[in-house]
């Protein structure tokens, strides 16, 4: 497109400065065989690959009035005269700008042909510039203005009439008639209704994101009433976690994130960032009226009334974007995009550098924009995300040349865009002009509006938007098979006075999205891609429905609504629902990648859905989804092994078990070693307390400290604990216990045979008490040493000691006789050395593998639940 | 380790076997349509498959590794009579290279004597002295010289490759940038997948780590053994079965059925692949001691086993951005990586894969052949180093079709400028794709209503590097 802009440049000197060159008439030129196949071979290929772009009946805006489609038309020249003088090369602009001999007349503009192909045209135009195509000049193609007045998308919706159909009991909607009518016209059969189980967890997923209870299927099931359907849905539509899924689905349109993206050392966090996410789920939540909505985020700050400041986070929409290494021109581009992009499916964006391609928007209307955006300064309060205030001048500013700031053209107004604004473009009058801007987007007169909207909804509702292209409604976008729909969807959406919750409620009521999913052979054969909606998709969870469902299954989820953002992807991630997690645009942890979570650096159209193994690795590795199955097998309490398979089944899947799933599921834990091994796996350190028999020198009794709390291992909550007192241990010492029976014992597995020393250092830094006592007991040969520190720091070395696998060697302090004052700081290193050569082979450091709860093994039960969320069947919507 | 054969034989899980036999990975990959990875053909055929890219990031001297210049030499201590070019910082006076230069192989190119070792191979290496960027700023070079563009969010070239190519090994990430320590500057960004699917963005592997849980993300599991992981798997896979059963032709299903087959192997493959223990002991003499040497040998193992792009950072931030000592700072910097350099040309060449593996070798950008004028609270009080230089700069390239023995352009007589047969950074990435097999022109992806190349409106072909 820069190429485009490019030569309307030249061609405007061009015209400006008109050649004096005569319009020669070419000479009928011999049509021998020679001749053609010269032309054949030589020119015509460079003349399609190289010009037909800019200067052919099928150019999208034709340049300078030349067309090159066949003899006539070269002949007939374009604007500014005559391009080619047959027999003469040197006289031929055709050439000429070839050639790149005159600075203002270059062509092709992305840069020179070949010395060869410069010959080729020579010698072509030498021997009389023979071309066999006949016929007259073609007529020249629309301009892109007059394309765009036919456009399906820029003129105003209108509601159809009802067709009649055939299958009259099936339409339960107007929606549903228009529908049917091009399904029948197809010679295809509608689909059945879904069964019950498919319906309700479609409803619940589309509408709420998260999954139905077996017990919820099971009610509607056996729920005879006819408005059973109905009232699901309005039940559905009126729960808090409606306005959480479908706020997610605007985040994505909104390229919402937590932090600015890379800013040099400067604080990369966006202060008040959620309180823009959770303004939108309040938004969904109270059924804001979208023109509301829409404006609220345009131009919050001048709807106010008063003192209302609840609707100030709304400007979030513009401002949360990334910052680009505090580009101005850039900042201002992403706000430009995702207005137009995200509320009018126009790539107004496409226009920075020169006029677009494809649709009527200018670098004038581009620039417009700027300048509203280049008039608003950033506001940061204590109590709200950025946001944008009118400057008190506002300004214009000259159009950036080829978009670059350096060279600036004439000053392009304040103005709504210039082809969608009517006869006459009024320059913005308040401020900035952002309110007036937010008036013409969220206007009835808008023909694109309602539509994109409309459009957006349908693809949450159906996999695909009736419109393949969510976020581009301009000239190249395809007239949607079911256009009648898009636009009785959207003159009723507006009529509704714009309620979301009416539209999507109208959507769900049809037939046509209560259809199975079931592909028929028949109906494929006419209709592969089902563009006719003849059936209902096969649809994967998103992530965070994937993900909620996963917390939902092991009755693990948050289901708090609003609030600061939360982390997801790190060591204990938070149970809330995935649409509170805080998204580092700079460093999006690869969780989110992986599963197709739309990117935060700009508006999202639509998520791809890939199917790649680090999906597969995180759901049977990931420790999120071993505590998940744990979390299931926690729910289940009864005994009998076929009652809990069904359990896992209802708890996971939300149904009952087959017999032949029972008997897979019974030999699966029958088959599964259902102990957990006595080896920790991975880090081999535990930590507990006990006491020591002093005459035997061997170890009592061994047990594990039961809290974990503030990167301590203790006896309870509260430091004493009534029962075990001080004892504990963190990464660099600890406490013992108040007397024998409770030593503070870390302990250490061998990972294998060999042979280990240990070197160490124990500190009792007090000054006051007895101090403690240290020992350190191997389970093989009982104790290798005994020490006392009080008010100082002493060594704590072992000669070599041979250990096999699975031996341990636990590190005893006790607080000798008096309990007071014994904190201490004993750090050992555990150097292993294998086999007869004595190689070095690990080192276990007591303070960097120092570590809080350690993951349980999975047992069987627990396996077969993560199997269970593993399924197709869990992750698919029929 | 023990293999899938051996866990079924051992677990015993005949049935599950069984049930995956139509599964098998040959036949099953053709028939999933929901992975964007799977191999593809380019544009035209070429031998080269693989890339490794070593980023020296920080911005390597030209004038003091592979541009001598005699002049400079003569005249150091002499300032320019017109003025310094414009680069970050204040320079000053000319300042010599501290090290020496000598003649290698049989192309006689010369090499400073920093780095001997890939001073040996430099027949097979073309050097291209007339590179230049854009501004001389770390941030806008790192995106331009990895994504084509300074600021805006656009794929990396990994991406593109990996978008472009697919990947041969499906049980490997497809593009992996391998940074010791943490991040260079801009941090993951420079192995984004901008507006491209997520999935083709580079994995990020922290090679300071040697533990392989540390290196990928999920690879391990410490709460289910092998054995009962390739229970559940089964399973999982007669569970899969019954419900595919009854929802015939959803590709999509079958796709990720197979997609847990992929990962289980993907668990042993990853393991082995990082560890480099496994190498024999000559071999691992061979590329040296410490980091380096391990991340590069790594990178061989990668492209070895069908890893489509590997970039190796030097390491965390910017290593190379020697504002001052430079000659103890570049000495150094040289020492940990040469030797393994070196060796990774021999070693692909000795296997056969140097043909089929592009290495690329350079910076953001170069260095001043002026001194850096000292700066309070940087490089205060040192009058020893060189200010960021995006006039002219040195990247060479190895394999992949590239012409060995090769130099191609030159900067001005005192290497500040590039000024024969001048190669921008996207003229560089022109010819990088073609090496892969790409018209640069034709490699787009339709994004926001346009068209998107990684070279976006620009770039040329540089043939005189190509063998």
């Amino acid at each position: 497109m820069q190429r485009n802009c490019f030569i309307r440049w030249i061609f405007a000197i061009q015209v400006a400065v008109p050649f004096a060159m005569p319009a020669t008439r070419a000479a009928d030129p011999q049509l021998t065989p020679e001749a053609v196949e010269f032309f054949e071979k030589r020119i015509r290929p460079v003349l399609v690959e190289h010009c037909y772009e800019c200067h052919s009946a099928t150019a999208n805006e034709l340049e300078g009035g030349l067309m090159l489609d066949n003899r006539a038309a070269i002949a007939k020249g374009g604007e500014s005269g005559s391009v080619l003088v047959a027999g003469d090369p040197n006289a031929s602009r055709l050439l000429i700008a070839m050639r790149y001999q005159d600075e203002n007349l270059q062509m092709p503009p992305a840069g020179k042909l070949s010395d060869e192909v410069l010959a080729d045209f020579a010698e072509w135009i030498r021997s009389g510039a023979v071309d066999p195509r006949e016929g007259p000049p073609p007529p020249p193609p629309d301009s892109i203005a007059a394309r765009a007045k036919n456009h399906w998308a820029f003129g105003s919706p209108a509601k159809s009439e009802r067709p009649t159909v055939a299958h009259s009991d099936w339409p339960k909607t107007d929606i549903d008639y228009l529908i049917l009518a091009r399904i029948e016209g197809a010679g295809i059969e509608p689909s059945p209704v879904a069964d019950s189980r498919a319906l309700v967890r479609r409803l619940y997923y589309d509408l709420t994101g998260l999954p139905p209870t077996f017990e919820t299927i099971k009610q509607f099931e056996t729920n005879n009433a006819p408005e059973a359907y109905e009232q699901l849905v309005d039940q559905l539509l009126d729960s808090p976690q409606f306005g959480e899924r479908w706020a997610r689905h605007w985040l994505d349109i909104a390229r919402f994130g937590d932090t600015k993206g890379y800013v040099f050392t400067d604080d990369r966090n966006y202060p008040n960032a959620y309180k823009y996410r959770d303004w939108v789920i309040n938004a969904f939540n109270t059924d804001m009226p979208f023109d509301q909505f829409i404006k609220f985020q345009l131009a919050a700050d001048q709807l106010a009334e008063g003192d209302d400041r609840s609707h100030l986070a709304a400007v979030g929409y513009l401002t949360l974007g990334r910052r680009f290494i505090n580009n101005t021109h850039d900042i201002i581009d992403d706000r430009i995009d995702v207005v137009f992009r995200g509320l009018m499916g126009l790539t107004v964006g496409c226009s920075r550098c020169h006029d677009h391609k494809y649709d009527p928007l200018s670098t004038r209307d581009y620039y417009g924009m700027y300048g509203m955006f280049a008039s608003c300064d950033e506001k940061q309060d204590d109590d709200l995300p950025l946001r944008l205030v009118d400057k008190p001048n506002p300004q214009e500013v000259g159009i950036f040349l080829r978009g670059n700031p350096g060279s600036r053209g004439e000053r392009a107004p304040r103005q709504y865009l210039s082809f969608f604004a009517g006869e006459q473009p009024e320059p913005f009058k308040q401020g900035s002009g952002r309110r007036e801007l937010a008036e013409r987007i969220a206007s009835r007169d808008n023909p694109l509006t309602a539509r994109v909207f409309v459009n957006r909804v349908w693809g949450h509702l159906f996999g695909n938007g009736l419109v393949r292209t969510p976020s581009d409604f301009g000239l190249r976008s395809e007239t949607p098979v079911h256009r009648d729909v898009l636009d009785h969807l959207a003159v009723d959406f507006m009529e509704g006075n714009w309620s979301i919750k009416r539209l999507i409620r109208q959507i769900v009521m049809s037939s046509v999205y209560r259809q199975s999913s079931v592909i028929r052979a028949e109906a494929v054969e006419r209709d592969p891609e089902n563009l006719l909606l003849w059936r209902a998709e096969r649809r994967r969870l998103d992530f965070e429905a994937m993900r909620d469902s996963i917390l939902a299954a092991s009755d693990q989820l948050d289901r708090t609504v609003g609030g600061e953002s939360v982390q997801i992807a790190n060591e204990s991630p938070s149970k809330r629902r995935t649409l509170y997690a805080f998204i580092d645009r700079q460093n999006l942890p690869g969780l989110f990648r992986t599963f197709d979570f739309a990117s935060p650096d700009t508006h999202s159209p639509e998520r791809p859905e890939t199917v790649v193994p680090q999906q597969a690795l995180y759901l049977m590795n990931n420790g999120f989804v071993h505590d998940a199955a744990q979390a299931v097998v926690g729910r289940v309490d009864d005994t009998d092994v076929r009652q809990r398979v069904n359990q896992l089944y209802r708890l996971v899947l939300a149904r009952d078990a087959m017999i032949d799933e029972l008997q897979l599921a019974t030999s699966f834990i029958e088959s599964g070693d259902n102990t957990s091994p006595d080896i920790p796996i991975g880090n081999p350190w535990q930590f507990g307390y006990g006491s020591f028999n002093a005459e035997s020198e061997q170890l009592v009794s061994f047990h594990l400290l039961p809290h974990f709390v503030e990167n301590t291992w203790q006896g309870g909550a509260q430091r004493p604990d009534p029962v075990l007192g001080w004892a504990m241990l963190n990464a660099s010492g600890g406490h013992p216990g108040n007397d024998q029976q409770h030593i503070s014992i870390r302990r250490w597995y061998a990972q294998a045979d060999g042979s280990v020393t240990v070197r160490g250092r124990l500190e009792h830094p007090s000054e006051n008490g007895d101090g403690v006592r240290a020992r350190i007991v191997s389970s093989r040969d009982g104790l290798q040493g005994e020490w006392i520190a009080q008010h100082k720091t002493i060594e704590t070395n072992t000669s070599t000691l041979a250990v096999k696998r699975g031996d341990t060697l636990d590190f005893l302090a006790d607080c000798r006789d008096n309990p007071n004052h014994d904190s201490f700081q004993w750090r050992v290193t555990i150097r292993q050395s294998e086999g007869s050569e004595g190689t070095t082979t690990a080192d276990w450091k007591s303070e960097r593998d120092f570590q809080g709860p350690h993951a349980k093994p999975l047992g069987a039960w627990e396996r077969l639940a993560q199997t269970l969320l593993l399924t197709n069947e869990f992750l698919f919507l029929d | 380790m023990l293999s899938r054969r051996e866990l079924l034989t051992r677990s015993g899980m005949g049935i599950g076997a069984l049930a995956l036999s139509h599964l098998a990975p040959e036949f099953a990959s053709a028939a999933a349509p929901g992975n964007p990875l799977l191999p593809k053909q380019p544009h035209f055929p070429v031998k080269a498959k693989h890339v490794i890219h070593l980023f020296m990031n920080g911005g390597p001297s030209q004038v003091d590794t592979f541009d001598p210049k005699p002049e400079l030499q003569k005249r150091a201590g002499e300032s320019l009579s017109d003025g310094n070019l414009k680069t970050e910082r204040p320079t000053g006076a000319l300042f010599a290279s501290p090290y020496k230069f000598a003649k290698y192989g049989e192309s006689g190119i010369e090499v400073s004597d920093i780095f001997p070792h890939v001073a040996e191979c430099v027949d097979e290496m073309a050097i291209i002295r007339s590179m230049h960027a854009d501004v001389p700023n770390h941030e806008p070079s790192l995106l331009l010289m990895n994504c084509g563009d300074a600021r805006l969010i656009r794929p990396s070239v990994g991406s593109w490759l990996t978008y472009g190519l697919g990947t041969e090994n499906q049980n490997l990430p497809a593009f992996v940038a391998m940074c010791p320590g943490g991040y260079p500057i801009q941090e993951s960004q420079n192995w984004q997948a901008g507006f491209l699917p997520g999935i083709y963005q580079g994995t990020h592997v922290d090679t300071k780590h040697t533990e392989i849980e540390k290196l990928i993300e999920n690879i391990k599991n410490d709460r289910v053994g092998q054995i009962e992981q390739r229970q559940q798997l089964d399973l999982l896979a007669q569970l899969n079965q019954r419900h595919l059963e009854t929802r015939q032709n959803e590709a999509k299903l079958e796709a990720r059925i197979q997609s847990f087959e992929l990962a289980y192997r993907m668990q042993m493959e990853a393991s082995d692949a990082f560890d480099v223990s496994r190498e024999p002991q000559h071999i691992l003499d061979m590329y040296g001691e410490g980091t380096q040497a391990r991340q590069i040998l790594i990178a061989r193992r990668l492209v070895e086993r069908g890893v489509r792009y590997v970039q190796v950072w030097h390491g965390e931030g910017q290593p190379w951005d020697s504002h001052d000592d430079i000659e103890v700072n570049h000495r150094r910097l040289a020492k940990q990586c040469d030797q393994a350099i070196g060796a990774l040309i021999k070693d692909l060449r000795q296997r056969g894969l140097l043909d089929e593996t592009l290495i690329l070798w350079g910076g953001e950008f170069g260095r001043t052949p002026v001194v850096e004028m000292p700066k309070k609270g940087s490089n205060q009080g040192k009058i020893n180093g060189r200010d960021h230089n995006h006039w002219g700069f040195t990247v060479w390239m190895a394999g992949g079709g590239v012409k060995g023995g090769h130099v191609h352009g030159a900067t001005d007589e005192l290497g500040f400028k590039a000024v024969e047969d001048r190669v921008h950074v996207h003229d560089l990435h022109a010819t990088m794709l073609k090496l892969m097999g790409f018209d640069h022109e034709k490699l787009t992806y339709r994004y926001a209503g346009r068209d998107f190349r990684l070279t976006d409106v620009h770039g040329t072909v540089v043939d005189a590097v190509i063998a």
